[in-house]
């Protein structure tokens, strides 16, 4: 073995495992009223604190979180933090040079206390700054799933 | 009466992807030997110098005392059964190889029995898990002897072994 | 060495089944912690720290524990994610024994978890792919042939190595597979006196199982254990808060994992394996050997009460109870005949059905810890096993299927 490397590099072919995560009860509703072109929360019965979309446990106090707790909200936000993404993930463990900038912004929505993080649209990159007013830009046609939401656009 | 029945509702899911072709695995040249001996019908072992075991295919360490397993030794392709299990008959849609069905695709005979078995060759100390060729489900027992059946063409390589058959 | 005495003051587990798909994975390990908390009657607020863990891999979640942290109510909190195979839970378990034994924390949930469901892959394809493919795509680049690989998916039907360990201990113990029948019909028959447990079939038969075709010889599709979704946890409590919170607290009282060569059909690089027997499971004997000496325990066969042993195929549980000391080499077959294995029989074995009824793999081992607890608190319902229960033994096994980890639960923490 002198002078020869011990390890060699191991072929490989593709070799997918699929997966399909259930979402539970109260991310099923979320979803499924997006086709209404509604934005669902659920307030934390024990501190207020709402999140976005609903889930039924408050990770600050710990209460259950019900059916009834689940809120309508305005789909208006604010936007609290931004970035401008040049490269994304080609699926191969590289990245790859995005054809356009996109913009992903942090949106805390009205009377929401939890924050989404979705592409930013309709404003040039210089227009960008925190406290920027926005609101849901709802695709074409909804059929109640995430995709629904094409993004953040400013209000007006 | 059967098993009790659980029924529960359904929600949506979120399906995805994870390419486990993607990782870039690292191997050691061990298997290089050993395929490199079977084209000369040779069976190479690792040699451990603390326990005198001879595993094969080779190691690099010994599992017991931990040694540095440099040494090589070639084992007879004769050997004895120590375990075997058996399938059943296998039909048409029965059993799937890497997604294919090996009816459909000529590895087996509509209706053939595979009997996987370990295998201790003559000279070695380890298990080698192959597959017993040429012999009545019957007749097989924990102990019978057995030999190699080498492919008809040596290349080099994992298959070269076809598996064992009865002496 | 100073060691804290510790002890589970709390159960809770889920319902389990093939597909809990009306939850997601947060939802799921949540229900099992809030019950245990619940039994334990404390808050989240009042737990110090988690200590959790699935398999790699399994579930398709890399990081689950960052994303069902909040879920459990462990924001904020340290979360110690443990993962080793099929004794995840096992391991997750002795973690939360060593966090509270040590003095870092005074009360901790250890919670494991599966969800086979969210793989879209039968059973636990998925997961086991993760384990084995390295080695396969490496001995694939050295000629590894198709019509190699048939006896592999004959035994890979079978559950892979464990088809091999049923045979060689049939052939040295001299048990048949009209043996593993009853086992497998004990579990299922107790798995109905246990309301969380996925295979239950109430007053199944070895007639039963007997019946059911034969996957590669001697398993028969009635011996294999379901892929089950499902969570459990257990609330763990150092001495003064474990005496106030619980009646009968179910004190650790040993505990050892200990691992052996490799025994899987072939060693990593794909190299020979040393091993010539699977079913010797050194690792398991030394762990008991380790465990009992701890627990102050000197005939496991009169001073452990009950045991739940990892038995996903019916053949560990006979050859791991002899492994665990609990009946000698080769007669564990025996005394199944004679009934003593049974719930009210002299030494129970999976009262709950065990792994063979349910098996949430990341969760399997944990189970055997918590069912032990809920047999010393006097709260296992309809398979509480029937005599008083000083000591009871939880075992676990994975790795690559060569590591066991053992515990010894009592109700009193003496040594």
């Amino acid at each position: 073995m002198e002078g020869k490397s011990e390890i060699v590099e191991v072929k490989t072919f593709p070799f997918p495992a699929g997966f399909n995560w259930a979402v539970g009860p109260m991310m099923e509703r979320f979803i499924r009223t997006l086709a209404g072109r509604k934005v669902l929360g659920a307030r934390c019965p024990g501190c207020g604190y709402t999140y976005v979309p609903p889930r039924s446990r408050c990770g600050q106090c710990q209460a259950a979180i019900a059916e009834k707790d689940v809120v309508e909200l305005s789909g208006k936000g604010t936007l609290i933090s931004y970035t401008n993404a040049h490269v994304a993930p080609d699926g191969n463990g590289n990245l790859k040079d995005l054809e356009k900038p996109i913009v992903v912004g942090a949106v805390k929505l009205e009377d929401a206390d939890s924050v989404l993080f979705m592409p930013v649209e309709g404003v040039k990159p210089q227009d960008l700054k925190i406290g920027l007013a926005v609101k849901v830009r709802w695709r074409e046609e909804t059929k109640g799933a995430v995709a629904d939401i094409c993004c953040f656009e400013p209000v007006g | 009466m059967g098993y009790l029945k659980d029924e529960r509702p359904t929600t949506i899911g979120v399906e995805g992807g994870w390419n486990l072709g993607a990782y870039h695995y690292k191997g050691s040249r061990l298997l290089e030997e050993y395929v490199a001996g079977l084209k000369h019908k040779k069976l190479t072992g690792s040699f451990c110098p603390g326990c005198a075991r001879v595993i094969v295919p080779p190691r690099n360490l010994c599992g017991r005392c931990h040694r540095k397993m440099d040494g090589r030794k070639t084992v007879s392709d004769r050997g004895t059964i120590t375990c075997f299990v058996v399938s059943p008959p296998i039909y048409k849609g029965k059993l799937k190889v890497l997604g294919m069905d090996p009816v459909e695709i000529g590895l087996v005979k509509d209706g053939q029995v595979v009997i996987p078995v370990f295998v201790k060759f003559d000279g070695s100390d380890s298990n080698t898990d192959t597959v017993l060729l040429n012999a009545d489900p019957k007749d097989v027992h924990i102990g019978m002897r057995v030999k190699v059946v080498w492919a008809k063409e040596l290349q080099g390589s994992l298959a070269d072994v076809e598996g064992v058959e009865p002496i | 060495m100073k060691r804290r005495n510790v002890a589970v003051i709390g159960c809770g587990q889920t319902k389990h089944s093939s597909r809990r798909r009306d939850v997601n994975v947060a939802e799921m390990v949540s229900e099992a912690v809030y019950n245990a908390l619940e039994d334990a009657q404390v808050s989240a607020r009042e737990v110090d720290a988690f200590v959790v863990g699935n398999m790699p891999g399994f579930g398709g979640v890399a990081q689950p524990e960052q994303w069902i942290a909040e879920s459990l109510g462990a924001a904020g909190k340290p979360v110690l994610r443990i993962a080793t195979g099929g004794t995840t839970g096992g391991s997750v378990g002795q973690g939360g024994y060593y966090v509270v034994a040590s003095g870092l924390h005074d009360m901790v949930v250890a919670v494991a978890w599966e969800k086979h469901s969210d793989s879209k892959e039968a059973g636990a394809t998925t997961g086991l792919l993760h384990v084995g493919l390295g080695n396969f795509f490496h001995a694939a680049g050295y000629g590894l042939s198709l019509k190699n690989l048939v006896a592999t998916s004959v035994v890979g039907a079978a559950a892979g190595v464990a088809v091999y360990q049923a045979m060689f201990y049939m052939h040295r113990s001299g048990c048949g597979i009209e043996h593993f029948d009853m086992v497998a019909a004990k579990a299922r028959r107790n798995a109905a006196k246990n309301k969380y447990a996925h295979l239950q079939w109430p007053g199944c038969t070895a007639e039963d199982i007997a019946k059911t075709d034969i996957v590669t010889y001697p398993f028969r599709y009635g011996h294999i254990c379901p892929a089950s979704d499902g969570a459990s946890a257990i609330v763990v409590a150092e001495e003064s808060l474990a005496r106030k919170k619980a009646k009968q607290p179910a004190w650790f009282k040993g505990l050892a994992s200990y691992t052996d060569e490799e025994n899987q059909l072939q060693s990593e690089n794909f190299g020979g394996v040393g091993v010539t027997d699977p079913s010797e499971q050194r690792g398991c004997w030394l762990s008991a050997v380790k465990a009992y000496r701890m627990a102050g325990i000197v005939d496991p066969k009169t001073e452990i009460d009950v045991a739940e042993i990892y038995q996903p195929f019916p053949s560990q549980e006979l050859f791991f109870a002899e492994r665990l000391g609990l009946f000698d080499e080769g007669t564990a077959w025996m005394a199944l005949e004679t009934g003593e294995t049974e719930i009210e029989g002299r030494m129970p074995l999976d009262p709950s059905g065990g792994v063979n009824a349910t098996n949430a793999i990341g969760s399997s081992a944990m189970q055997r810890i918590l069912e032990c607890a809920l047999q010393i608190m006097g709260k296992a319902e309809e398979h509480q096993v029937p005599k008083k229960v000083r000591n009871a033994l939880a075992h676990g096994w994975g790795g690559v299927t060569n590591y066991s980890t053992v515990t010894v639960l009592g109700d009193t923490p003496g040594r």
